[in-house]
């Protein structure tokens, strides 16, 4: 699954954006060239004492089954810190930890982990940036405050990528319920049956009707059961389409009755002022479908000859 | 001429007018005065209108088949509308056009099975 998230001149802009807000200016990024020398110094030792907290949680155990492994994260850990500290924090910058967030999120490596190890690089990098300058202890802590925003802004990036991964599974949910098309079964010669299950939104209004109609004309049925057992509730705008439909319907010299209004329904549409006076219904599709045989005068007998 | 493109079959006493693709005003109009014009020299006691060929229904041709709806059941008749496709049905009902609660049918089939009901 790939995330849009390159970074397109709104993002960028967005970007400048964020660095702003956080106060993060050419002076922090200076100030953070010159603290690169200083990194080198202790990114191993950082590294290190990052990767004995993971190794000695279970959750994060996990991810490095193998020394194998373990030794490739590592290095790839100490790139990362380095870059932190390297001097450009334009789009490149941007891309390349947008780009790690989405190889975390995408490994599933949980939020809480993936969060908790920036706290870990703060914890281990403070006391040696402060014992780097010392003898310049405001200007030491200069340096961790700018190393500070560049970590905040990385984290709050990790929370985009995984925002933006959580939104793109439910923008595919919602495509792929669209595409479940609402059933439409010929129960009987000239008679149509249709579920409607959950909210009727504009867009599965829509396909409904056409849905509907088009199976009118092609079975040729003069009844089309809706039956709304599975709506459990109904606004303004669901009301509307279910009444178009029934127009629509209409228009096509067919009719529909409408089985399953559950109590909730009922009130809503009265209240709502919904004029169904000349839809017939039925509490439920067994009645619907003896009324519907009913008008096509077709009668239902036992072989014995009971009705 | 408006008045040569439709054309009114008598069968019995049914009157059927195929309504052709896209109907101007001007035809739509003509219709109406054509339809009545024959009922009244033919008697015809129901009137189908096939509208299975129109793809686009404005509100001046609903409004005309409402009102000749209207003409024809003073003049003794009834009319039945057949045919209507799909998103024709959709647009009528997405724009609350009516048809002046007019009699509708599947097709001129269902449209015939109807009007003969009713003798």
């Amino acid at each position: 699954m790939d995330i849009h998230l390159q970074t397109t001149t709104s993002l960028a802009r967005e970007w400048e954006q964020r660095k702003a807000f956080v106060g993060f200016t050419d002076a922090e990024a200076q100030m953070l060239l010159e603290l690169g020398p200083v990194a080198e110094t202790y990114v191993d030792e950082v590294v290190e004492g990052l990767y004995r907290q993971f190794l000695s949680f279970g959750e994060t155990r996990a991810f490095f089954p193998d020394e194998a492994t373990l030794k490739r994260v590592k290095a790839l850990q100490r790139a990362y810190f380095l870059q932190l500290t390297q001097g450009d924090y334009g789009e490149a910058y941007l891309a390349n930890r947008l780009h790690i967030g989405q190889v975390h999120q995408q490994i599933g490596l949980e939020p809480r982990w993936y969060m908790g190890a920036y706290s870990i690089y703060m914890q281990l990098a403070f006391p040696r940036v402060m014992a780097a300058f010392k003898h310049d202890l405001a200007k030491g802590q200069r340096m961790f405050l700018a190393l500070l925003k560049i970590i905040t802004l990385d984290t709050e990036l990790a929370i985009t990528t995984y925002i933006a991964a959580g939104e793109e599974v439910i923008s595919q949910q919602s495509r792929e319920i669209l595409e479940i098309s609402i059933p439409v079964v010929q129960v009987w010669a000239g008679v149509l049956v249709t579920p409607l299950i959950g909210a009727l939104d504009t867009a599965r209004a829509q396909q409904f009707t056409e849905r509907l109609l088009d199976r009118i004309v092609e079975t040729r049925a003069s009844v089309a059961l809706v039956d709304i057992t599975g709506v459990p509730t109904m606004d303004t705008r669901t009301a509307q389409h279910l009444t178009e439909a029934i127009s629509a319907v209409r228009l096509l010299g067919a009719q529909v009755l409408l089985t399953g209004v559950r109590p909730a329904i009922a009130q809503t549409l009265v209240h709502l002022g919904i004029d169904l006076s000349n839809v017939a219904t039925r509490p439920s599709l067994e009645a619907g479908l003896r009324l519907a045989l009913d008008m096509l005068d077709l009668q239902v007998m036992h072989r014995n000859g009971q009705r | 001429m408006a008045d040569d493109s439709i054309a009114i079959v008598r069968v019995r006493d049914v009157l059927m007018i195929a309504m052709p693709a896209d109907p101007d005003d001007a035809t739509v109009s003509a219709l109406q005065e054509k339809v009545l014009q024959v009922i009244e020299q033919s008697e015809a006691k129901g009137v189908i209108l096939d509208i299975s060929a129109v793809e686009t229904l404005d509100s001046f041709f609903a409004r005309t088949v409402a009102e000749t709806v209207q003409m024809v059941g003073l003049m003794g008749g009834r009319t039945v509308i057949a045919g209507m496709r799909p998103s024709v049905a959709i647009t009528t009902t997405q724009l609350g056009l009516t048809l002046g609660g007019a009699m509708t049918a599947l097709d001129v089939d269902r449209a015939l099975d109807m009007l003969s009901n009713m003798h």
